[in-house]
């Protein structure tokens, strides 16, 4: 018979993947100009304190200038990986205080129609329509807590550090927005999630 | 933790990302041409005085860029609506040609500026009643006119 020394350690721990929604994502429709997007993500815990991290997405902005009018839309997918900086005291507690990094990849298109280039002498010029499909890749530090708030739910919040690594990916027409990295004018940026999280619980021990 | 407080700490986050930035004016995209002179291979800069000129679409004259003005050199607008521009520099009566061919990129200034033209010129032809002849020094024209910016040399 196999006895633990240790207390708390009788109590079964429970593994599985974990799916989450990110509720900021829904925030940011009173952002200017209004981003209309979700964002799943997937984690497990393969080792002690390692959390492999997949998240994907879908955003969209569209927007009226007096110049032109714009609109960007795409999906895109982070991987990496988090690491638990919590120390486990009791076994039947899953919060976690971690620290990470992804690499982030988004296939979008973004266009603009209607656009006026003023010009006084010869003549103002109506461009019908520019458009571009692009890949943007980036990186980002994570850092964040998840609480289980309910046996198996969790609640969790993360703040993101991100770096743009092809910012030149349109030198005629700077993107107004990545998806999932967030305005392409900056080669560096921050980004915040709000999730709520379900972890099916496979297996315990 | 109270989680209440997240969500209204976030917009405020989301707020004052938002970025209100104003443009100043319109940027045009405009051809810079120095007058020069050439003596005994010294090429110098010069002024000349009852410079008149305007650009020509369509066979017909376009309204005045200069109306008889001592200039050292001239600032004109492309034509974005064609792949040529095309001007008609009057000195004191004496009358030349210039005709620029050039091909039209648009490409965005800023969210609050908008779009400009970029143009690259291809070549371009001219008669020679008072200009010598017309040096190119550089072929890209966008509507960030820098200090000192020249495209062309223009000789008498």
């Amino acid at each position: 018979m196999f006895v633990q020394s240790l207390a708390g350690q009788d109590t079964l721990r429970t593994y599985g993947p974990r799916i989450g929604i990110d509720l900021a994502r829904f925030a940011y429709i009173f952002a200017n100009p209004s981003e209309i997007g979700t964002e799943f993500s997937v984690d497990v815990e393969i080792y002690k304190n390692i959390f492999p991290v997949f998240e994907m997405g879908y955003s969209y902005i569209s927007e009226s200038e007096d110049l032109f009018d714009y609109a960007s839309s795409g999906a895109y997918a982070r991987a990496g990986i988090d690491y638990n900086l919590l120390p486990v005291k009791d076994r039947s507690v899953h919060h976690s205080l971690f620290l990470g990094f992804r690499y982030g990849v988004s296939i979008f298109n973004h266009h603009a129609e209607n656009v006026l280039i003023p010009n006084g002498y010869w003549g103002d010029f109506v461009l019908d329509s520019y458009e571009n499909s692009l890949t943007a890749n980036w990186l980002e530090l994570v850092g964040g807590i998840k609480a289980e708030i309910v046996s198996n739910f969790f609640l969790g919040w993360s703040l993101r550090y991100k770096i743009l690594l092809n910012p030149e990916m349109d030198p005629l027409v700077t993107p107004q927005m990545i998806p999932g990295y967030g305005s392409g004018a900056a080669d560096r940026g921050f980004g915040f999630s709000y999730s709520i999280l379900y972890k099916i619980p496979l297996f315990k021990r | 933790m109270k989680i209440r407080s997240i969500p209204l700490f976030f917009l405020l986050l989301l707020n004052s990302c938002t970025t209100l930035d104003i443009c100043d004016d319109y940027s045009q995209s405009e051809l810079v041409a120095r007058f020069k002179t050439i003596e005994e291979g010294v090429v110098n800069d010069t002024i000349i005085s009852g410079v008149t000129m305007f650009g020509i679409r369509d066979g017909r004259p376009d309204s005045l860029i200069y109306d008889s003005v001592s200039l050292s050199r001239v600032v004109l607008p492309l034509d974005s609506h064609h792949d040529y521009s095309r001007f008609i520099l009057d000195i004191n009566e004496q009358t030349d040609t210039l005709r620029i061919n050039h091909t039209t990129e648009f490409y965005m200034i800023s969210y609050t500026c908008g779009f400009a033209a970029m143009f690259t010129i291809e070549n371009f032809h001219y008669s020679k009643t008072m200009i010598d002849t017309i040096e190119r020094i550089n072929s890209v024209i966008d509507a960030e006119l820098e200090q000192n910016e020249e495209h062309l040399w223009i000789y008498f």
